[in-house]
C-alpha cells in the first residue's frame, strides 16, 4: 500500500470515528425517575374497591398479558393479546378504553401479524406481549413483541405511535436490541418516565439465558433513540418490574426461573445503571409474572401468585421497609385449578391504583382501589394478627 | 430515498453477493455469459416467492443487519473471483478471520447473558467505533488491507445504512462470526499439523 494512500485512509478512519462520536445520542440513564415523585394523591378518602372485566364476552380461546396506561383526559387504556394460543399466527393485540375504569369500550384490534409484516417488510409468525406508554405530548406509544420464528426466543421488540388516542397507529418500527439475529427481547411490565422526557422500559431476554434488562427510550425530533442496560445476566431471573423509590434509587422485582421459587429483588442507587445482585425475598414465586408499585406513604405494593407451584391465586403484599420484609395483604383471587396471572399495577390520573391481570386465560380483569382501602386492609390484618393498628 | 428502502437495499447486498459466489463456483474457466448469468440468477433466486414472501424477505427475517465487514469481504471475494487478481493477500484474510473470531468471542457469549456485563451496550456509545479506528490504523500502518474494511464499517454506520444504530452490528454478525471461528480453527489446525510435521521431521533426522 502506497505511503500517502495509507495515511489518507488513516485520516478518513479517524474522521469517521470522530463523526460517530459526535453523533452518539446521550440517552443513558441521564434522567431522574419521575414516577416516584409525582404519584398523584388519591382524591377518594373513603376506602374504594371495584372489580371489572375489561373484555366481557370477547370469546377468544386465549387472552393474556394486559397492560394499562392513562391517556390525556384521564382516560384509561388497556392492551392485551388474544388468539387461539400463544405464538399462534392468529394472535392480535387489542385495545379498550374507559373513562373511570368502570365501563370499558369494546375491544378493538390495533396490531395484527399481517399489519406488523406489512410495516416491517418481512414475514412473521405472530405478535405477543404489548405495553402502552402515555407520552407527554399526548401521544400513545405501543411497544410490542413480534415473533419471527419458533416461540418466545425468536421474538423482537417493535414500537408504533398513535396521536389520536389509539385509533390510528404509525408504521411499526423494529428495535435492534440483541447481537444474535436480534433474538430475543420481550416486554411486559410498566415503563417509568424520566425527567429528561424519555422512558425507562423494563425488558428481558429469554434465548440461551433468561435475564432482566432496561430499555432507555427517547424521542428526538420524531426520531426514536434507544439503548439498553443489563440488570443481571445468567439464566435465573427475568420479567423485571421496576419501582422507583426516588429520583435515583429504584428496585426491580424479578420472576424466578431457578429452583428457589422466590420473588427476587435487586436495587440501584444511581438511576438504574448499576444493580445489586438479585436476592430472593420471602415471597414465593411459581415462575410467574409479578408487578410492584410504590404507594404515597413510601410502602411498596406487590401483586403476585402466592405459591411455589401454580398460579391458582392472586395476592397483594405490602412492604414497609423497601422490600426487606412483606405482609400478605389480601387474596384477590383463589380457585383451585384456575390461573390468575401476569398482574400489571399502575396508577390512574385520580391517584387510585389499577391492577390488570389475566383471569383464567379467558378474561382481562381489572381491580381498582385506593390507598384508603389498602390502609383499611392493613388495619384488618393487624387486628387479626393482634398487632398495634396501622398508623 | 427513504431510510427503510435504503436499509432493505443494503440488507440485500450480502445475500446476493454470497449467492453469486456460490453460483460462480470454483470453475477456473469463467465466461462473461456465466458471470452475468450467475449474478442475475442470484438476484432472481432472492426474488422467488416462498409462502407469499420473497426468499430475500425470509433472509431479512433472520438477519436484517449484515455487517459491513461481511459485506466488504464478500465484495472482495467476488471481485477476486471475477478479476483473478488477489486484492486480499493471505495475511489480509488471516487478520479478517482473527479479528472476526476475537470480536465474536467478545460479543456473543456475554451479549447473550453469560455475565452481568453486556458488551453489546458499548456499541451505542462511541467506544467500539474508536476501538475500530485504532485497529484500522494499526492494520494500515502494517499495510494490512483488512484495515480498509474496518473503515467501511465506520462509514456505513455513519450513513445509517443498517436498521440497527448499534456499532457492533456494523462490525459483526453471526455469519461473519461463525465463518471467522471456522477460519481461525482451520488456521490453528494447519499450524498444529505443520508443527507436528516439523517435529516428526526433526525426530527422523535425529534417529
Amino acid at each position: 500500500m502506497a505511503f500517502p494512500l495509507r495515511w489518507l485512509l488513516i485520516c478518513i478512519a479517524w474522521l469517521l470515528a470522530g463523526a460517530l462520536y459526535l453523533r452518539t445520542p446521550v440517552i443513558s440513564p441521564s434522567g431522574d425517575f419521575v414516577e416516584a415523585t409525582t404519584a398523584a394523591p388519591s382524591t377518594q378518602r373513603a376506602p374504594a374497591f371495584q372489580k371489572t372485566i375489561v373484555n366481557p364476552g370477547q370469546g377468544l380461546p386465549m387472552v393474556h398479558v394486559a397492560s394499562l396506561a392513562t391517556m390525556s383526559g384521564g382516560i384509561e387504556a388497556a392492551v392485551w393479546y388474544g388468539g387461539s394460543a400463544e405464538c399462534a399466527p392468529d394472535v392480535k393485540i387489542y385495545l379498550s378504553e374507559s373513562e373511570h375504569g368502570e365501563q370499558w369500550s369494546s375491544p378493538r384490534v390495533i396490531m395484527t401479524r399481517e399489519r406488523a409484516e406489512h410495516d416491517l417488510g418481512r414475514p412473521l409468525q405472530s405478535v405477543g406481549n404489548a405495553i402502552l406508554i402515555s407520552e407527554s405530548q399526548g401521544g400513545l406509544r405501543l411497544v410490542f413483541v413480534t415473533i419471527a420464528m419458533g416461540r418466545w426466543s425468536g421474538s423482537q421488540l417493535n414500537t408504533s405511535v398513535s396521536k389520536d388516542g389509539g385509533i390510528t397507529w404509525s408504521q411499526a418500527e423494529r428495535m435492534t436490541l440483541s447481537p444474535f439475529f436480534n433474538f430475543s427481547e420481550l416486554v411486559r411490565n410498566r415503563a417509568v418516565s424520566l425527567d429528561s422526557g424519555g422512558w425507562c422500559v423494563p425488558i428481558y431476554q429469554e434465548f440461551l439465558g433468561k435475564f432482566p434488562e432496561l430499555l432507555w427510550v427517547n424521542e428526538n425530533h420524531g426520531h426514536l433513540e434507544y439503548r439498553k442496560s443489563r440488570i443481571a445476566g445468567g439464566c435465573s431471573t427475568f420479567q423485571p418490574s421496576l419501582v422507583p423509590l426516588d429520583a435515583k434509587s429504584s428496585l426491580v422485582f424479578l420472576r424466578d426461573y431457578t429452583d428457589n421459587r422466590r420473588v427476587f429483588i435487586s436495587r440501584s442507587d444511581d438511576g438504574g445503571w448499576i444493580w445489586s445482585k438479585p436476592a430472593p425475598t420471602q415471597l414465593p414465586n411459581p415462575d410467574s409474572g409479578i408487578s410492584g408499585l410504590k404507594l404515597n406513604d413510601g410502602k411498596l405494593l406487590l401483586a403476585y401468585n402466592a405459591s411455589t407451584s401454580c398460579r391458582d391465586n392472586l395476592v397483594l403484599a405490602i412492604s414497609n421497609d423497601q422490600g426487606a420484609t412483606w405482609k400478605k395483604l389480601v387474596t384477590l383471587e383463589h380457585e383451585v385449578g384456575s390461573t390468575f396471572s401476569y398482574p400489571f399495577l399502575s396508577r390512574s390520573s385520580d391517584g387510585s391504583i389499577n391492577l390488570a391481570y389475566t383471569r383464567k386465560r379467558k378474561e382481562i380483569a381489572l381491580t381498582k382501589f385506593n390507598e384508603a382501602w389498602i390502609a383499611e386492609a392493613l388495619d384488618s390484618l393487624s387486628k387479626i394478627q393482634g398487632e398495634a393498628p396501622h398508623p | 430515498m427513504s431510510a427503510t428502502l435504503l436499509h432493505t437495499l443494503y440488507a440485500g447486498l450480502a445475500p446476493w453477493l454470497a449467492l453469486s459466489l456460490l453460483l460462480i463456483g470454483r470453475n477456473p474457466y469463467l465466461s462473461r455469459t456465466r458471470v452475468i448469468g450467475s449474478l442475475l440468477l442470484a438476484f432472481f433466486l432472492l426474488r422467488i416467492p416462498v409462502g407469499g414472501w420473497s426468499s430475500f424477505a425470509w433472509c431479512r427475517t433472520l438477519e436484517m443487519n449484515p455487517s459491513f465487514t461481511l459485506t466488504g469481504l464478500l465484495c472482495i471475494a467476488l471481485w477476486q473471483r471475477l478479476s483473478g487478481k488477489a486484492i486480499f493477500r493471505r495475511e489480509d484474510w488471516r487478520v479478517a478471520w482473527i479479528f472476526g473470531a476475537i470480536a465474536a468471542l467478545t460479543l456473543y457469549p456475554m451479549g447473550l447473558g453469560l455475565t452481568s456485563l453486556d458488551p453489546y451496550t458499548w456499541g451505542w456509545g462511541p467506544a467500539v467505533a474508536i476501538f475500530t479506528a485504532i485497529c484500522s490504523t494499526a492494520l494500515l500502518i502494517r499495510s494490512n488491507r483488512f484495515g480498509v474494511i474496518l473503515i467501511l464499517a465506520l462509514g456505513g454506520s455513519l450513513l445509517h445504512l443498517q436498521e440497527s444504530g448499534n456499532f457492533w452490528d456494523a462490525l459483526m454478525d453471526p455469519f461473519y462470526g461463525a465463518t471467522s471461528l471456522v477460519g481461525c480453527g482451520y488456521l490453528l489446525l494447519k499450524r498444529a499439523r505443520s508443527s507436528i510435521g516439523s517435529c516428526n521431521h526433526l525426530d527422523f533426522q535425529r534417529h
